[in-house]
């Protein structure tokens, strides 16, 4: 519990009872943008690619489909991931500053809270240089090297797409693991872990009491003694 | 009768080991947002690839959209929401299922105007898509909240509900 109320200060409950300035982590929210367009340029370069083979399927749904059409959603989506995972690192980081997780819990991987954000910092940071790197030479591939081919893509560049989705299913697994493990900006978490039932607490969202002060008060609905913490040394006690 | 088929339920309360419903959503967030965006810069360029990357994108939501909402509802069921979630719950459901039929029937239209008049977005068809932008992003907000303010699956949300704490 001490790591809630260390942060406490004099925002609204909700606001700081997650750690953050803001109600909702920023960060989760890119990583839809930069996996999902990863993933989706990598897979419209393979069906591209594979294009010969696909024709009498795109005939027989009688969906017009041009290579160089999904060569397009390959490369602009990879530029585009680009971009946004620069914003994907800087929000990570900056939640990861702000983090106060517990450390008495081991992840299903046997690392702790604070291992766990130093491997997916790394992680990010890795990935987005490799994510940079695909995306210049998937344009050296559009642009000079491979103008003239009807292949726009290696198949070195495809493996590497394949072996770097290996790494975010890693990267992945590691960010659930803070958040669904670890509780990390979890606001219910966090209040379980200070021995305030979230049941109470988020109804009362929009007050600007504290944490500290609404244990105090009598409660509004059901039992207050609740969680890991109440035991002798919990706050929640009436 | 299928009981005994499955894993039994660890402490996130899923028989696998992470929510997949989180990660499937990629594919629809992020693939009709960048497909709302390369149509409105299509819009004003008149650049025909972008139009085809604005298509394909949304037809790799629409499909993704109902993989979605098949994890979305396997795991709401095992969500045990106590009650000051349960709302945010319904409504994230309730909108999930329109999003489903709401993004199938714009990408059949755009599969159409794709058909008639290659390159050419109507105007209207971009009022949708500022309209989608809308209904996307407060779904993601529920989604946001489902997990990041209430903890559904979380180990100490979990943990909480089977003791009986947290109702």
């Amino acid at each position: 519990m001490k790591y809630l109320l260390n942060n406490v200060s004099s925002m609204t409950v909700l606001l700081e009872a997650n750690g953050l300035p803001y109600s909702i982590p920023i960060h989760p929210n890119l990583v839809h943008l930069t996996l999902g367009l990863f993933i989706v340029a990598i897979a419209f370069d393979i069906v591209a690619a594979l294009y010969p083979l696909e024709k009498p399927i795109f005939k027989f749904l009688a969906i017009p489909a041009t290579s160089s059409g999904l060569y397009d959603v390959g490369w602009y989506n990879m530029i585009a991931a680009a971009v946004v995972t620069f914003f994907t690192v800087a929000a990570g980081f900056y939640e990861i500053i702000l983090a106060n997780p517990p450390d008495d819990i081991v992840s299903p991987w046997g690392l702790n809270a604070t291992d766990t954000m130093v491997w997916h910092g790394i992680g990010g940071v890795l990935l987005l240089t490799l994510i940079v790197g695909m995306t210049v030479w998937r344009g050296f591939q559009r642009y000079v090297w491979r103008e003239d081919r009807a292949r726009q893509v290696q198949w070195s560049y495809l493996g590497a797409g394949l072996l770097i989705f290996v790494l975010m299913f890693a990267q992945g697994t590691l960010g659930a693991h803070l958040g669904g493990d670890f509780g990390v900006h979890v606001t219910a978490d966090r209040l379980i872990y200070a021995g305030v039932n979230p049941n109470e607490e988020i109804g009362k969202a929009l007050s600007d009491t504290p944490v500290t002060e609404v244990v105090k008060q009598p409660r509004i609905v059901g039992p207050r003694e609740f969680g890991p913490g109440s035991g002798p040394d919990s706050i929640s006690q009436e | 009768m299928f009981e005994n088929l499955l894993p039994p339920l660890n402490n996130h309360n899923l028989p696998y080991p992470d929510t997949i419903h989180p990660i499937v959503v990629h594919f629809v967030i992020a693939m009709v947002l960048f497909a709302i965006v390369c149509d409105g810069i299509g819009y004003f360029t008149k650049n025909k690839s972008l139009h085809e990357v604005g298509w394909w994108n949304m037809v790799f939501a629409t499909i993704s959209i109902f993989i979605a909402i098949v994890f979305g509802q396997v795991e709401a069921g095992l969500a045990t929401p106590y009650a000051a979630a349960a709302g945010d719950l319904n409504l994230h459901t309730i909108i999930g299922w329109s999003l489903s039929a709401i993004l199938a029937a714009i990408t059949g239209w755009r599969y159409i105007i794709r058909l008639k008049s290659p390159g050419v977005l109507p105007a209207t068809y971009m009022g949708m898509n500022a309209v989608l932008t809308v209904i996307v992003l407060f779904q993601v907000y529920l989604g946001d909240k489902l997990v990041w303010v209430y903890g559904l699956h979380t180990e100490a949300v979990v943990e909480a509900a089977r003791a009986g704490l947290l109702k």
